[in-house]
């Protein structure tokens, strides 16, 4: 009440002011020079302020970190003993001959094929079944980010648990039903599976989320034209759904890159006590960092294994960026071809008719 | 106009948010200066039994309060420690160190305070003289108060020694492994005997065994002289071969340490033998505990252990040089090293003082332990430190330990390995790991 009361004073209350500008705005020349200097240097410069504080924080923990690490990588520098002399690359050199990197390279990968891809393809399926028009669907949508809410170090916990080879959940399962017990966390790939199962319960449902906006945002009436058309519902996802939400989707998959090469709390809590199991079959490059860094105290290696690391996140997110770019383009090739080739049948069905008709 | 008056403000504002954020992180850092109130933080790990003796000492001194955090393993700690060293802030006023890493610490033992600008001297004829070394650097800064040391007993579960048809009454499991005179051989010929009436493991898994084996020696992975000492030592090479040979036979319930299951496999019967320095007996108590066990699962302590006298672990509490009240946790390090304050410490948590005077109490003190059947522990501790001594621990032994032997062991845990493989990549692996 009291809210519709002041409301028709405001304009009363700033007329004044607005009065008093008046005059400036009808005589420029009346305004003196300095202030004219300021508002111009207002109107050039404050976008710039107004966005300075997010590229000052990122220069401060984004930028300077970075080059930073890359000026520790140069040196000899011991976790506790600090700096010590100059070696220029040969940090690089160590870790690239080093065969524990390469394996952890080799399980990062491994982890990120196991989980980004049947995560993208089981969100992009989620968000088209969320899409359809269901009852409850908040509820529905609410759930799907439900695991993403937990914090990964709980989901760990719970998982590591359901793993456990001797104890497990899981494992006692498949023994009422005969089965032989999975080696989760001994062997290889079974570990790189468990690994990828966490990550794929939290980040699915996110995915699904964010390509479910986009998807929203395609306007409805080509859906129903199309289904007009006689367009089935399959084909209308593929041929329509999935080109349009292309933007997010190149989002997700870089994003899911990203995150992919940088797991370090599911291999970490998955085997508390070594860095990444016993024969390091599940140690990702993050957690040999970490080893390198926090274990055997060596920063300068750890350093330079952060920005191998660094280097090839962008790499592969530049290769990502021109992949769906050429496929967005080739699909566009290919959709201007198949209207070339309609017109061209449309050019001669006329006449086909017309002879029907006579 | 109206539009550059709105920037002054928001202008005006931030500045003033800023100031606000300023004046709030000073004010936060000399709030304990300015109000009189001391607060002391204090970080331990594992079982450290401390939590009645900080209440203890907080009524006794009005105006302190500590804050306590304590880390579930001995790595995990050393991880955090480091981490805050080598950030340079951080770290408690008052932080428990543990031997297998301290000689990662003596490296950087100028990051602490001499103990001795604070009446460390006074006090030093309070511990047994090695554990008194340990705690002193090259240049004999006292670096450490000793807490505990780690005397090694064996715990056995009586019921799955009944059921192999083993003796299962203290004494004579004591004279079945063989008394003052006990051995590797016979702990391993009996386990074998053990597994072919029951079919089931010895021990836990290897990797605890073999610490207890390595710590047993009079020199481990380093000489005295801080030299490598692996390749090529014949009695690593040795016990290396018995321990092998033990898995091979079926002797390990390839538990996960530390875990177990959650506790589990101490209770279901998985294997019959652990070995127990004093520290020991408080994370077996919690294990069985949580695993759904009480007393009547049947765990005894007893007075022997394969080999002779073995140490295993132990700490000491330190006061980082970045404390802001040096001389305030220096004093609570020294009371809570005080023997009265070690003999509580033991009976909360099971670890053997390394104080002259707690240890005396402890070898008169024939308390039975309800968990351990009524074992008098404290006097069977007494008993397993006579002839211990420290062993010298490399700037590495740590990484040794755990991300060399361990690892190895745990793959031939699991058959992965065999024991001219695996003494091959604990090689290799040590090689690779360790600067020298």
């Amino acid at each position: 009440m009291s809210v519709t009361l002041s409301r028709p004073r405001r304009p009363r209350a700033t007329k004044p002011e607005t009065d008093a500008a008046a005059p400036d705005r009808a005589s420029p020349s009346a305004r003196s020079p300095l202030k004219q200097r300021l508002s111009r240097l207002d109107v050039k410069a404050s976008p710039y302020l107004y966005i300075a504080p997010f590229f000052v924080l990122f220069g401060l923990v984004g930028l300077f970190p970075l080059g930073y690490t890359f000026v520790v990588s140069l040196f000899d520098w011991r976790l506790l003993q600090g700096q010590g002399e100059f070696v220029g690359l040969d940090n690089f050199a160590a870790v690239l001959g080093d065969r524990f990197f390469w394996n952890s390279l080799f399980n990062t990968v491994s982890i990120f094929v196991l989980s980004s891809i049947p995560q993208l393809v089981a969100a992009v399926l989620i968000a088209a079944v969320l899409d359809q028009n269901i009852r409850g669907k908040t509820f529905w949508r609410m759930s799907v980010l439900l695991p993403y809410i937990v914090t990964p170090v709980a989901v760990s916990l719970i998982f590591t648990n359901m793993f456990n080879e001797q104890y497990g959940l899981i494992n006692n399962v498949l023994g009422a039903l005969g089965l032989d017990p999975v080696m989760w966390k001994t062997e290889q790939l079974p570990s790189h599976l468990a690994i990828a199962t966490m990550v794929n319960w939290r980040w699915t449902g996110y995915n699904a989320l964010i390509l479910l906006a986009a998807m929203q945002a395609v306007p409805r009436d080509i859906h129903e034209s199309a289904a007009l058309d006689g367009a089935g519902a399959v084909r209308r996802f593929f041929s329509m759904t999935v080109p349009s939400i292309r933007p997010t989707l190149i989002f997700v998959i870089i994003t899911s890159t990203i995150g992919g090469l940088q797991i370090f709390t599911e291999p970490r809590l998955f085997d508390p006590v070594t860095a990444g199991g016993s024969a390091r079959q599940f140690q990702t490059t993050v957690l040999y960092l970490w080893e390198m860094a926090f274990f055997r105290q060596n920063f300068g290696e750890a350093s330079a294994i952060a920005w191998l690391l660094f280097l090839i996140i962008v790499g592969l997110g530049a290769l990502n960026f021109f992949i769906a770019r050429r496929i967005s383009s080739a699909e566009s090739r290919r959709a201007t071809r198949r209207i070339r080739r309609r017109l061209a049948q449309l050019k001669g069905q006329p006449a086909d008719r017309m002879e029907d008709h006579s | 106009m109206t539009f550059s008056r709105t920037t002054a403000v928001a202008g005006i504002a931030s500045a003033a948010a800023i100031g606000l954020l300023l004046t709030g992180c000073t004010s936060a850092g000399n709030a304990s200066d300015d109000g009189g109130d001391t607060e002391l933080t204090v970080t331990t790990f594992g079982t450290f039994g401390y939590d009645d003796l900080y209440a203890q000492y907080e009524s006794d001194h009005p105006g302190v309060t500590i804050k306590a955090t304590n880390i579930d393993t001995g790595g995990n700690a050393r991880t955090d420690l480091f981490t805050k060293l080598a950030a340079g802030s951080g770290v408690s006023d008052v932080v428990a160190l543990e031997e297998g890493w301290l000689g990662s610490v003596m490296e950087v033992s100028d990051q602490f305070v001499d103990l001795n600008d604070f009446g460390g001297a006074d006090i030093a004829s309070r511990w047994v003289p090695w554990k008194l070394d340990q705690g002193t650097d090259a240049d004999g800064r006292l670096i450490g108060y000793g807490t505990d040391i780690g005397p090694q007993g064996l715990c056995y579960n009586a019921p799955l020694f009944e059921a192999a048809g083993l003796p299962s009454d203290r004494a004579s499991v004591a004279e079945l492994f063989g008394g003052d005179d006990a051995t590797w051989e016979e702990y391993f010929d009996l386990g074998r005997q053990y597994q072919a009436a029951t079919g089931k493991a010895w021990f836990d898994q290897p990797s605890f065994v073999w610490n207890s084996m390595v710590n047993q020696l009079p020199e481990g992975y380093y000489t005295s002289d801080g030299e490598l000492n692996i390749e090529g030592n014949a009695d690593l090479e040795e016990r290396w071969g018995w321990l092998t040979q033990g898995v091979a036979d079926g002797l390990s319930a390839q538990q996960a340490r530390w875990d177990w299951g959650g506790g589990k496999g101490f209770v279901d019967g998985s294997f019959a033998t652990f070995v127990c320095p004093g520290w020991m007996l408080g994370v077996l108590q919690g294990n069985t505990e949580s695993g759904g066990g009480s007393a009547a699962t049947g765990w005894d302590f007893a007075d022997v252990f394969p080999g002779g006298a073995s140490n295993w672990g132990g700490a000491f509490l330190a006061v980082p040089a970045t404390s802001e009240h040096q001389a305030q946790a220096a004093e609570l390090a020294a009371w809570l090293t005080e023997p009265a304050q070690q003999v509580a410490q033991f009976e909360a948590a099971g670890t053997f003082p390394s104080t002259t005077e707690a240890q005396e109490t402890l070898a008169a003190d024939a308390t039975p332990n309800e968990f351990f059947q009524g074992a008098p522990v404290g006097a069977i501790l007494a008993e397993r430190a006579q002839g211990v001594e420290a062993q010298f621990k490399g700037p590495n032994d740590s990484v040794i330990q755990e991300n060399v032997f361990q690892a190895v062991l745990d793959r031939v845990d699991t058959g992965e390995l065999n024991a001219e493989t695996g003494w091959a990549e604990a090689l290799k692996l040590t090689d690779e790991l360790v600067d020298q």
